[in-house]
Protein backbone atom coordinates (compact mmCIF):
# COMPACT_ATOMS: atom_id res chain seq x y z
CA UNK A 1 0.00 0.00 0.00
CA UNK A 2 2.51 2.09 1.06
CA UNK A 3 4.70 1.42 -2.09
CA UNK A 4 1.91 1.99 -4.31
CA UNK A 5 1.49 5.35 -2.60
CA UNK A 6 4.88 5.98 -3.08
CA UNK A 7 4.48 5.96 -7.00
CA UNK A 8 1.39 7.60 -7.74
CA UNK A 9 2.96 10.18 -5.96
CA UNK A 10 5.73 10.15 -7.81
CA UNK A 11 3.84 9.68 -11.20
CA UNK A 12 2.11 12.79 -10.30
CA UNK A 13 5.41 14.71 -10.23
CA UNK A 14 7.04 12.86 -12.95
CA UNK A 15 3.53 14.26 -14.97
CA UNK A 16 4.05 17.88 -13.39
CA UNK A 17 7.46 18.04 -14.82
CA UNK A 18 6.30 16.78 -18.43
CA UNK A 19 3.71 19.21 -18.33
CA UNK A 20 5.66 21.67 -17.91
CA UNK A 21 8.02 20.65 -20.82
CA UNK A 22 4.83 20.74 -22.89
CA UNK A 23 4.02 24.25 -21.73
CA UNK A 24 7.17 25.35 -23.58
CA UNK A 25 5.88 23.93 -26.98
CA UNK A 26 2.19 24.40 -26.65
CA UNK A 27 1.07 25.57 -29.77
CA UNK A 28 3.53 22.70 -31.41
CA UNK A 29 1.84 19.89 -29.22
CA UNK A 30 -1.44 20.93 -30.01
CA UNK A 31 -0.83 20.52 -33.55
CA UNK A 32 0.55 17.21 -32.94
CA UNK A 33 -2.62 16.20 -31.79
CA UNK A 34 -4.84 17.52 -34.57
CA UNK A 35 -2.23 15.74 -36.49
CA UNK A 36 -4.17 12.24 -34.73
CA UNK A 37 -7.09 13.30 -35.04
CA UNK A 38 -7.08 14.48 -38.64
CA UNK A 39 -5.15 11.26 -39.89
CA UNK A 40 -7.81 9.18 -38.46
CA UNK A 41 -10.65 11.17 -39.90
CA UNK A 42 -9.24 10.75 -43.39
CA UNK A 43 -10.03 7.13 -43.01
CA UNK A 44 -13.45 8.12 -41.58
CA UNK A 45 -13.87 10.09 -44.74
CA UNK A 46 -12.93 7.09 -46.54
CA UNK A 47 -15.26 4.56 -45.15
CA UNK A 48 -17.94 7.40 -46.17
CA UNK A 49 -17.19 7.40 -50.14
CA UNK A 50 -17.00 3.54 -49.76
CA UNK A 51 -20.82 3.89 -48.15
CA UNK A 52 -22.03 5.96 -50.80
CA UNK A 53 -21.44 3.20 -53.74
CA UNK A 54 -22.34 0.21 -51.94
CA UNK A 55 -24.88 -1.28 -48.89
CA UNK A 56 -22.65 -3.40 -46.94
CA UNK A 57 -18.89 -4.32 -46.74
CA UNK A 58 -18.47 -8.15 -46.24
CA UNK A 59 -21.72 -8.29 -44.59
CA UNK A 60 -21.51 -5.62 -42.19
CA UNK A 61 -23.36 -1.92 -42.21
CA UNK A 62 -21.95 1.40 -42.64
CA UNK A 63 -23.12 2.11 -38.72
CA UNK A 64 -21.33 -1.29 -38.23
CA UNK A 65 -17.88 -0.69 -39.67
CA UNK A 66 -17.63 2.74 -37.99
CA UNK A 67 -18.32 1.31 -34.52
CA UNK A 68 -15.81 -0.92 -34.72
CA UNK A 69 -13.66 1.73 -36.00
CA UNK A 70 -14.18 4.00 -33.35
CA UNK A 71 -13.83 1.16 -30.80
CA UNK A 72 -10.48 0.06 -31.90
CA UNK A 73 -8.90 3.56 -31.41
CA UNK A 74 -9.95 3.99 -27.62
CA UNK A 75 -7.29 1.25 -26.19
CA UNK A 76 -4.50 2.47 -29.22
CA UNK A 77 -5.46 5.91 -27.89
CA UNK A 78 -5.08 4.88 -24.21
CA UNK A 79 -1.62 3.28 -24.41
CA UNK A 80 -0.56 6.27 -26.68
CA UNK A 81 -1.31 8.31 -23.64
CA UNK A 82 0.22 6.68 -20.72
CA UNK A 83 3.42 4.79 -22.49
CA UNK A 84 4.39 6.27 -25.50
CA UNK A 85 8.12 6.82 -23.77
CA UNK A 86 8.54 3.52 -25.36
CA UNK A 87 8.73 4.61 -28.55
CA UNK A 88 11.64 6.62 -27.29
CA UNK A 89 13.54 3.66 -26.12
CA UNK A 90 13.25 1.95 -29.26
CA UNK A 91 14.62 4.79 -31.43
CA UNK A 92 17.17 7.15 -28.91
CA UNK A 93 17.31 7.05 -25.62
CA UNK A 94 19.56 3.45 -25.48
CA UNK A 95 21.00 4.30 -28.58
CA UNK A 96 22.44 7.75 -27.00
CA UNK A 97 23.53 6.32 -23.86
CA UNK A 98 20.92 8.32 -21.80
CA UNK A 99 19.30 4.81 -20.60
CA UNK A 100 21.79 4.46 -17.84
CA UNK A 101 19.53 7.04 -15.43
CA UNK A 102 16.77 4.70 -15.50
CA UNK A 103 19.29 2.08 -13.88
CA UNK A 104 20.58 4.27 -10.91
CA UNK A 105 17.17 5.23 -9.71
CA UNK A 106 15.54 3.52 -6.93
CA UNK A 107 12.52 2.40 -8.78
CA UNK A 108 11.85 -0.20 -11.58
CA UNK A 109 13.33 0.85 -14.73
CA UNK A 110 10.01 -0.01 -16.97
CA UNK A 111 7.65 1.93 -14.31
CA UNK A 112 10.34 4.88 -14.36
CA UNK A 113 9.74 4.78 -18.37
CA UNK A 114 6.59 4.65 -18.89
CA UNK A 115 5.73 7.25 -15.96
CA UNK A 116 7.87 10.08 -16.96
CA UNK A 117 5.48 10.64 -20.04
CA UNK A 118 2.15 11.52 -20.61
CA UNK A 119 1.61 11.85 -24.43
CA UNK A 120 -1.38 14.33 -24.86
CA UNK A 121 -1.37 13.82 -28.95
CA UNK A 122 -3.46 10.63 -27.76
CA UNK A 123 -6.60 12.82 -26.78
CA UNK A 124 -6.94 13.48 -31.04
CA UNK A 125 -7.42 9.43 -31.20
CA UNK A 126 -9.15 8.58 -27.82
CA UNK A 127 -11.86 11.93 -28.38
CA UNK A 128 -12.51 10.94 -31.57
CA UNK A 129 -13.10 6.82 -30.86
CA UNK A 130 -15.02 7.94 -28.15
CA UNK A 131 -16.99 10.28 -30.19
CA UNK A 132 -17.52 7.26 -32.74
CA UNK A 133 -18.49 4.67 -30.93
CA UNK A 134 -21.04 7.24 -29.01
CA UNK A 135 -22.47 8.37 -31.95
CA UNK A 136 -23.29 4.96 -33.19
CA UNK A 137 -24.19 3.64 -30.14
CA UNK A 138 -28.32 3.79 -31.29
CA UNK A 139 -27.81 2.97 -34.72
CA UNK A 140 -26.56 -0.51 -33.88
CA UNK A 141 -28.90 -1.11 -31.31
CA UNK A 142 -26.23 -1.62 -28.50
CA UNK A 143 -28.17 -2.43 -25.76
CA UNK A 144 -25.74 -3.41 -22.62
CA UNK A 145 -26.84 -4.99 -19.30
CA UNK A 146 -24.89 -3.51 -16.15
CA UNK A 147 -22.29 -6.97 -16.14
CA UNK A 148 -21.89 -5.88 -19.79
CA UNK A 149 -21.45 -2.54 -19.60
CA UNK A 150 -18.30 -3.27 -17.02
CA UNK A 151 -17.11 -5.90 -19.10
CA UNK A 152 -17.28 -3.48 -21.85
CA UNK A 153 -14.86 -0.81 -19.86
CA UNK A 154 -12.83 -3.89 -18.42
CA UNK A 155 -12.06 -5.48 -22.34
CA UNK A 156 -11.05 -1.59 -23.44
CA UNK A 157 -8.44 -1.64 -20.72
CA UNK A 158 -7.09 -5.33 -21.42
CA UNK A 159 -6.81 -4.23 -25.01
CA UNK A 160 -4.64 -1.21 -24.14
CA UNK A 161 -2.63 -3.56 -22.66
CA UNK A 162 -2.04 -6.02 -25.77
CA UNK A 163 -0.44 -2.25 -27.36
CA UNK A 164 1.66 -2.14 -24.17
CA UNK A 165 2.45 -5.22 -24.13
CA UNK A 166 4.04 -5.67 -28.06
CA UNK A 167 5.43 -2.13 -27.59
CA UNK A 168 7.19 -3.10 -24.50
CA UNK A 169 8.42 -6.19 -26.33
CA UNK A 170 9.68 -4.71 -29.38
CA UNK A 171 11.41 -1.67 -27.53
CA UNK A 172 13.16 -4.04 -24.92
CA UNK A 173 15.12 -5.40 -28.14
CA UNK A 174 16.76 -2.29 -28.16
CA UNK A 175 18.45 -3.38 -24.56
CA UNK A 176 20.36 -5.79 -27.03
CA UNK A 177 20.81 -3.89 -30.73
CA UNK A 178 20.63 -0.46 -29.12
CA UNK A 179 17.97 0.71 -31.68
CA UNK A 180 14.92 -0.87 -32.26
CA UNK A 181 12.50 1.91 -33.29
CA UNK A 182 11.78 0.29 -36.63
CA UNK A 183 10.34 -3.35 -35.52
CA UNK A 184 8.31 -1.44 -33.23
CA UNK A 185 7.26 0.19 -36.02
CA UNK A 186 6.66 -2.70 -37.87
CA UNK A 187 4.84 -4.60 -35.04
CA UNK A 188 2.64 -1.48 -34.05
CA UNK A 189 1.98 0.01 -37.72
CA UNK A 190 -0.24 -3.70 -37.99
CA UNK A 191 -2.92 -2.38 -35.84
CA UNK A 192 -3.98 -0.62 -39.04
CA UNK A 193 -5.54 -4.44 -39.93
CA UNK A 194 -7.53 -4.39 -36.36
CA UNK A 195 -9.36 -1.61 -37.37
CA UNK A 196 -11.82 -3.29 -40.41
CA UNK A 197 -13.55 -6.67 -39.90
CA UNK A 198 -10.72 -9.68 -40.17
CA UNK A 199 -13.03 -11.54 -42.34
CA UNK A 200 -12.05 -9.11 -45.55
CA UNK A 201 -8.13 -10.33 -45.13
CA UNK A 202 -6.73 -13.59 -46.62
CA UNK A 203 -6.01 -17.26 -44.05
CA UNK A 204 -2.18 -15.67 -43.27
CA UNK A 205 -3.03 -12.00 -42.40
CA UNK A 206 -6.03 -12.92 -40.20
CA UNK A 207 -4.06 -15.66 -38.12
CA UNK A 208 -1.55 -13.13 -37.62
CA UNK A 209 -3.54 -10.93 -36.39
CA UNK A 210 -5.28 -12.86 -34.25
CA UNK A 211 -2.38 -15.36 -32.91
CA UNK A 212 0.80 -13.67 -33.09
CA UNK A 213 0.52 -9.87 -33.03
CA UNK A 214 -3.08 -10.15 -31.66
CA UNK A 215 -4.25 -6.86 -32.94
CA UNK A 216 -7.89 -8.19 -33.88
CA UNK A 217 -8.23 -8.63 -30.52
CA UNK A 218 -8.00 -4.75 -29.49
CA UNK A 219 -10.92 -4.36 -31.89
CA UNK A 220 -12.65 -6.33 -34.23
CA UNK A 221 -13.61 -9.71 -31.84
CA UNK A 222 -14.41 -7.60 -28.92
CA UNK A 223 -16.72 -5.00 -30.57
CA UNK A 224 -17.97 -7.86 -32.27
CA UNK A 225 -19.06 -9.42 -29.67
CA UNK A 226 -21.06 -6.18 -28.16
CA UNK A 227 -22.60 -6.40 -31.38
CA UNK A 228 -23.88 -9.87 -32.29
CA UNK A 229 -23.14 -11.08 -27.79
CA UNK A 230 -22.08 -14.35 -29.76
CA UNK A 231 -19.01 -16.21 -28.55
CA UNK A 232 -17.78 -14.59 -25.52
CA UNK A 233 -15.26 -17.37 -24.48
CA UNK A 234 -13.46 -16.50 -27.59
CA UNK A 235 -13.99 -12.89 -28.24
CA UNK A 236 -13.78 -10.92 -25.01
CA UNK A 237 -11.71 -14.29 -23.00
CA UNK A 238 -9.23 -14.16 -26.25
CA UNK A 239 -8.70 -9.93 -25.44
CA UNK A 240 -7.62 -11.07 -21.55
CA UNK A 241 -5.47 -13.90 -22.56
CA UNK A 242 -3.57 -12.15 -24.57
CA UNK A 243 -3.05 -9.47 -23.20
CA UNK A 244 -2.13 -11.21 -20.27
CA UNK A 245 0.56 -13.53 -22.16
CA UNK A 246 1.76 -10.25 -23.93
CA UNK A 247 2.45 -8.58 -20.50
CA UNK A 248 4.05 -11.06 -18.85
CA UNK A 249 6.64 -12.23 -22.03
CA UNK A 250 7.09 -8.19 -22.25
CA UNK A 251 7.95 -7.99 -19.24
CA UNK A 252 10.33 -11.17 -19.02
CA UNK A 253 12.07 -9.45 -22.09
CA UNK A 254 12.43 -6.32 -20.16
CA UNK A 255 14.08 -7.76 -17.42
CA UNK A 256 16.09 -10.34 -19.71
CA UNK A 257 17.16 -7.03 -21.49
CA UNK A 258 18.48 -5.30 -19.00
CA UNK A 259 20.49 -8.20 -17.46
CA UNK A 260 22.19 -8.32 -20.88
CA UNK A 261 22.50 -3.94 -21.62
CA UNK A 262 25.25 -2.51 -22.35
CA UNK A 263 25.75 1.46 -21.56
CA UNK A 264 26.56 2.76 -25.22
CA UNK A 265 26.99 6.30 -24.05
CA UNK A 266 30.76 7.54 -23.28
CA UNK B 1 27.05 24.41 -65.32
CA UNK B 2 30.25 21.97 -65.39
CA UNK B 3 31.63 23.92 -62.02
CA UNK B 4 28.61 23.64 -60.66
CA UNK B 5 27.88 19.68 -60.72
CA UNK B 6 31.53 19.27 -59.30
CA UNK B 7 30.46 21.47 -56.24
CA UNK B 8 27.30 19.49 -55.92
CA UNK B 9 27.62 15.58 -56.91
CA UNK B 10 29.97 15.16 -53.48
CA UNK B 11 26.47 15.84 -51.90
CA UNK B 12 25.23 13.25 -53.85
CA UNK B 13 27.46 11.15 -53.60
CA UNK B 14 27.31 11.79 -49.73
CA UNK B 15 23.62 10.73 -50.06
CA UNK B 16 24.28 7.61 -51.51
CA UNK B 17 26.42 6.53 -49.16
CA UNK B 18 24.64 7.41 -46.41
CA UNK B 19 21.54 5.34 -47.42
CA UNK B 20 23.73 2.62 -48.03
CA UNK B 21 25.41 2.69 -44.41
CA UNK B 22 21.59 2.80 -43.12
CA UNK B 23 19.98 0.22 -45.71
CA UNK B 24 18.47 -1.89 -43.01
CA UNK B 25 17.22 0.79 -41.30
CA UNK B 26 15.85 2.38 -43.92
CA UNK B 27 14.60 -0.75 -45.18
CA UNK B 28 12.12 -2.09 -41.96
CA UNK B 29 11.02 1.48 -42.18
CA UNK B 30 9.73 1.06 -45.47
CA UNK B 31 8.15 -2.08 -44.47
CA UNK B 32 6.14 -0.94 -41.66
CA UNK B 33 5.44 2.55 -43.28
CA UNK B 34 3.57 0.28 -46.15
CA UNK B 35 1.79 -2.29 -44.26
CA UNK B 36 -1.03 -0.28 -44.57
CA UNK B 37 -1.17 -0.43 -48.42
CA UNK B 38 -1.87 -4.28 -47.64
CA UNK B 39 -5.18 -3.25 -45.44
CA UNK B 40 -6.20 -0.90 -48.36
CA UNK B 41 -5.69 -3.79 -50.76
CA UNK B 42 -7.63 -6.25 -48.51
CA UNK B 43 -10.59 -3.44 -48.57
CA UNK B 44 -10.83 -2.92 -52.14
CA UNK B 45 -10.93 -6.65 -52.73
CA UNK B 46 -14.06 -6.19 -50.73
CA UNK B 47 -15.51 -3.04 -51.77
CA UNK B 48 -15.21 -5.09 -55.03
CA UNK B 49 -16.51 -8.02 -53.88
CA UNK B 50 -19.66 -6.01 -52.35
CA UNK B 51 -20.32 -3.86 -55.59
CA UNK B 52 -21.10 -7.27 -57.87
CA UNK B 53 -19.46 -4.49 -60.80
CA UNK B 54 -16.30 -4.60 -61.57
CA UNK B 55 -16.02 -0.28 -61.44
CA UNK B 56 -15.97 1.62 -58.63
CA UNK B 57 -16.76 5.26 -59.39
CA UNK B 58 -14.57 4.80 -62.67
CA UNK B 59 -11.73 2.95 -61.35
CA UNK B 60 -11.02 -1.20 -62.04
CA UNK B 61 -10.24 -3.38 -59.62
CA UNK B 62 -6.84 -3.75 -61.20
CA UNK B 63 -6.31 0.08 -61.37
CA UNK B 64 -7.30 0.38 -57.68
CA UNK B 65 -4.54 -2.18 -56.74
CA UNK B 66 -2.13 -0.38 -58.82
CA UNK B 67 -3.10 2.78 -57.30
CA UNK B 68 -2.72 1.73 -53.85
CA UNK B 69 1.08 -0.02 -54.21
CA UNK B 70 2.07 3.07 -56.63
CA UNK B 71 0.84 5.60 -54.31
CA UNK B 72 2.97 4.50 -51.46
CA UNK B 73 6.39 4.10 -53.24
CA UNK B 74 6.25 7.83 -55.11
CA UNK B 75 5.03 9.01 -51.90
CA UNK B 76 8.28 7.47 -50.49
CA UNK B 77 10.56 8.76 -53.87
CA UNK B 78 8.45 12.59 -53.49
CA UNK B 79 8.70 13.30 -49.84
CA UNK B 80 11.37 15.24 -49.00
CA UNK B 81 12.37 15.12 -45.18
CA UNK B 82 15.48 17.48 -45.51
CA UNK B 83 13.67 20.28 -43.68
CA UNK B 84 13.87 17.68 -40.44
CA UNK B 85 17.94 18.11 -40.83
CA UNK B 86 17.71 21.79 -41.72
CA UNK B 87 15.18 22.33 -38.12
CA UNK B 88 17.93 20.23 -36.10
CA UNK B 89 20.79 22.10 -37.99
CA UNK B 90 18.67 25.62 -36.44
CA UNK B 91 18.03 24.30 -33.29
CA UNK B 92 21.86 23.50 -32.60
CA UNK B 93 23.09 26.03 -34.82
CA UNK B 94 25.23 23.97 -37.30
CA UNK B 95 23.25 25.50 -39.92
CA UNK B 96 25.92 28.45 -39.51
CA UNK B 97 28.49 25.83 -40.98
CA UNK B 98 26.44 25.53 -43.96
CA UNK B 99 25.86 29.39 -44.21
CA UNK B 100 29.29 30.44 -44.48
CA UNK B 101 30.45 28.28 -47.17
CA UNK B 102 29.92 29.41 -50.76
CA UNK B 103 27.72 26.82 -51.52
CA UNK B 104 24.06 27.58 -52.24
CA UNK B 105 22.17 26.30 -48.93
CA UNK B 106 19.03 25.04 -50.94
CA UNK B 107 21.17 22.78 -53.22
CA UNK B 108 23.40 21.56 -51.10
CA UNK B 109 20.20 20.13 -49.31
CA UNK B 110 18.90 19.21 -52.63
CA UNK B 111 21.99 17.31 -54.16
CA UNK B 112 22.35 15.38 -50.69
CA UNK B 113 18.50 14.01 -51.05
CA UNK B 114 18.94 13.06 -54.41
CA UNK B 115 21.48 10.37 -53.65
CA UNK B 116 18.91 8.89 -51.00
CA UNK B 117 16.78 8.97 -54.12
CA UNK B 118 18.55 7.27 -56.28
CA UNK B 119 18.83 4.37 -53.81
CA UNK B 120 15.04 4.06 -53.23
CA UNK B 121 14.36 4.26 -56.96
CA UNK B 122 16.65 1.24 -58.04
CA UNK B 123 16.31 -0.13 -54.66
CA UNK B 124 12.63 -0.53 -54.14
CA UNK B 125 10.79 1.57 -56.90
CA UNK B 126 11.92 -0.62 -59.80
CA UNK B 127 11.39 -3.73 -58.15
CA UNK B 128 7.91 -2.74 -57.08
CA UNK B 129 6.87 -1.63 -60.69
CA UNK B 130 7.81 -4.70 -61.94
CA UNK B 131 6.03 -6.85 -59.45
CA UNK B 132 3.06 -4.50 -60.71
CA UNK B 133 3.26 -5.41 -64.27
CA UNK B 134 3.67 -8.71 -63.64
CA UNK B 135 0.72 -8.65 -61.39
CA UNK B 136 -0.70 -6.27 -64.55
CA UNK B 137 -0.18 -9.09 -67.17
CA UNK B 138 -1.20 -11.98 -64.97
CA UNK B 139 -4.53 -9.86 -64.29
CA UNK B 140 -4.97 -9.09 -67.66
CA UNK B 141 -2.89 -11.60 -70.02
CA UNK B 142 -1.70 -8.81 -72.15
CA UNK B 143 1.46 -6.21 -71.13
CA UNK B 144 0.45 -3.00 -70.88
CA UNK B 145 3.42 -1.31 -69.96
CA UNK B 146 3.76 1.32 -72.53
CA UNK B 147 7.77 3.34 -72.50
CA UNK B 148 6.63 6.56 -73.34
CA UNK B 149 3.88 7.07 -70.61
CA UNK B 150 6.79 5.59 -68.19
CA UNK B 151 8.73 8.19 -69.09
CA UNK B 152 5.98 10.21 -68.98
CA UNK B 153 5.59 8.90 -65.38
CA UNK B 154 9.27 9.33 -64.57
CA UNK B 155 9.49 12.94 -65.51
CA UNK B 156 6.10 14.08 -63.87
CA UNK B 157 7.85 12.10 -60.11
CA UNK B 158 10.85 14.52 -60.95
CA UNK B 159 8.25 17.67 -61.25
CA UNK B 160 6.85 16.21 -58.07
CA UNK B 161 9.63 15.98 -56.19
CA UNK B 162 11.17 19.22 -56.77
CA UNK B 163 7.38 20.63 -56.03
CA UNK B 164 7.91 18.82 -52.89
CA UNK B 165 11.31 19.84 -51.96
CA UNK B 166 10.23 23.61 -52.01
CA UNK B 167 7.41 23.06 -50.19
CA UNK B 168 9.57 21.68 -47.18
CA UNK B 169 12.33 23.96 -47.64
CA UNK B 170 9.22 26.64 -46.93
CA UNK B 171 8.12 24.57 -44.32
CA UNK B 172 11.69 24.12 -42.55
CA UNK B 173 12.63 27.67 -43.07
CA UNK B 174 9.62 27.84 -40.22
CA UNK B 175 11.51 26.56 -37.62
CA UNK B 176 13.68 29.68 -37.51
CA UNK B 177 10.66 31.62 -36.63
CA UNK B 178 9.22 28.73 -33.90
CA UNK B 179 12.06 26.89 -32.57
CA UNK B 180 10.42 23.77 -32.61
CA UNK B 181 8.43 22.16 -35.51
CA UNK B 182 7.44 18.30 -34.50
CA UNK B 183 3.96 18.76 -34.32
CA UNK B 184 4.13 20.90 -37.23
CA UNK B 185 5.45 18.40 -39.45
CA UNK B 186 3.31 15.73 -37.63
CA UNK B 187 0.45 17.98 -38.88
CA UNK B 188 1.85 18.63 -42.39
CA UNK B 189 1.83 14.86 -42.70
CA UNK B 190 -1.75 14.04 -42.27
CA UNK B 191 -2.84 16.74 -44.15
CA UNK B 192 -0.64 15.98 -47.13
CA UNK B 193 -2.01 12.50 -47.02
CA UNK B 194 -5.65 13.90 -47.66
CA UNK B 195 -4.21 16.92 -50.26
CA UNK B 196 -2.15 14.83 -52.32
CA UNK B 197 -4.65 12.27 -53.05
CA UNK B 198 -2.19 9.55 -52.23
CA UNK B 199 -4.89 7.75 -49.69
CA UNK B 200 -8.21 8.56 -51.17
CA UNK B 201 -8.09 9.38 -54.99
CA UNK B 202 -8.82 12.99 -55.77
CA UNK B 203 -11.35 11.84 -58.13
CA UNK B 204 -13.52 10.12 -55.62
CA UNK B 205 -13.93 13.63 -53.89
CA UNK B 206 -17.45 15.76 -55.06
CA UNK B 207 -16.83 18.37 -57.91
CA UNK B 208 -15.90 21.67 -57.03
CA UNK B 209 -13.33 20.19 -54.01
CA UNK B 210 -11.98 18.24 -57.06
CA UNK B 211 -11.07 20.89 -58.99
CA UNK B 212 -9.64 22.74 -56.07
CA UNK B 213 -7.38 19.64 -54.81
CA UNK B 214 -6.26 19.21 -58.57
CA UNK B 215 -5.37 22.68 -59.05
CA UNK B 216 -3.07 23.03 -55.59
CA UNK B 217 0.12 21.73 -55.69
CA UNK B 218 0.08 18.94 -53.06
CA UNK B 219 -2.01 16.69 -56.17
CA UNK B 220 1.29 17.83 -58.37
CA UNK B 221 3.22 16.09 -55.79
CA UNK B 222 1.88 12.23 -56.40
CA UNK B 223 -1.18 12.38 -57.54
CA UNK B 224 -0.19 13.60 -61.01
CA UNK B 225 2.40 10.57 -61.62
CA UNK B 226 0.36 7.80 -60.53
CA UNK B 227 -2.34 8.88 -62.78
CA UNK B 228 0.21 8.94 -65.59
CA UNK B 229 1.09 5.49 -64.75
CA UNK B 230 -2.09 3.91 -64.69
CA UNK B 231 -2.98 5.49 -67.68
CA UNK B 232 -6.30 7.59 -66.40
CA UNK B 233 -4.70 10.64 -67.99
CA UNK B 234 -5.20 11.05 -72.09
CA UNK B 235 -2.51 12.68 -74.11
CA UNK B 236 -4.15 16.40 -73.30
CA UNK B 237 -4.72 15.95 -69.80
CA UNK B 238 -1.01 14.53 -69.10
CA UNK B 239 -0.04 17.83 -70.91
CA UNK B 240 -1.93 20.23 -68.55
CA UNK B 241 -0.98 18.50 -65.25
CA UNK B 242 2.84 18.70 -66.27
CA UNK B 243 2.41 22.20 -67.37
CA UNK B 244 0.83 22.85 -64.12
CA UNK B 245 3.98 20.43 -62.13
CA UNK B 246 6.12 23.29 -64.09
CA UNK B 247 4.16 26.53 -62.39
CA UNK B 248 4.51 25.17 -59.38
CA UNK B 249 7.74 24.38 -59.49
CA UNK B 250 8.37 27.97 -59.91
CA UNK B 251 6.25 29.59 -57.83
CA UNK B 252 7.02 27.56 -55.17
CA UNK B 253 11.07 28.11 -55.79
CA UNK B 254 10.74 31.84 -55.17
CA UNK B 255 8.23 31.28 -52.35
CA UNK B 256 11.07 29.29 -51.04
CA UNK B 257 13.53 32.30 -51.77
CA UNK B 258 11.68 35.11 -50.13
CA UNK B 259 10.74 33.03 -46.96
CA UNK B 260 14.36 32.55 -46.96
CA UNK B 261 15.47 36.18 -46.72
CA UNK B 262 13.02 37.28 -44.13
CA UNK B 263 14.08 34.14 -42.22
CA UNK B 264 17.94 34.87 -42.58
CA UNK B 265 17.15 37.95 -40.98
CA UNK B 266 15.78 36.29 -37.91
CA UNK B 267 18.07 34.00 -37.15
CA UNK B 268 19.30 33.43 -33.89
CA UNK B 269 21.80 30.98 -33.09
CA UNK B 270 20.99 28.81 -30.59
CA UNK B 271 24.50 27.91 -28.57
CA UNK B 272 26.95 26.17 -31.12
Amino acid sequence: MKQIRRILRLYRIFIGQHLKRLMEYKVDFLAGAIAFLLGQLINILFINIIFSQIPTLAGWRYEEIVFIYGFSLIPKGLDHLLTDNLWKVGWFIVRKGDFDKYLTRPINPLLHVIMEEFQVDAFGELLLGIVLVSMMWQKVNMHLSFIEAVLFVGVILFAALIYTGLKIISSAIALWIKQSGQIMQIVYMSNDFAKYPTTIYNGLIRSIITYILPFAFTAYYPALYFLTKKDPLFNLGGTVIASIILFAVGYKVWCRGLKAYESAGS
Amino acid sequence: MKKKLKIYLPFTRAGIQRMMAYRMNFSLFFIGESLYCFVMYFLWQAIFNANHTERFMGFTRLEMVLFVFLSNIITFLVNSDMMEDLGTEIKDGSIIMRMIKPINLDFSFLFMELGTKIVILIGIGLPIVLGLEIYRYCMTGCILFDIGRFLLFLLSTILGYWISFYLNLCFGFMAFFFNNIWGFSMLKQALLKFLTGSMIPIAFMPALLQKVLNLLPFASMSYTPVMIYIGKYDRLQILQSIGLQLIWVIIIYGLSRAIWKIATDHLTVQGG
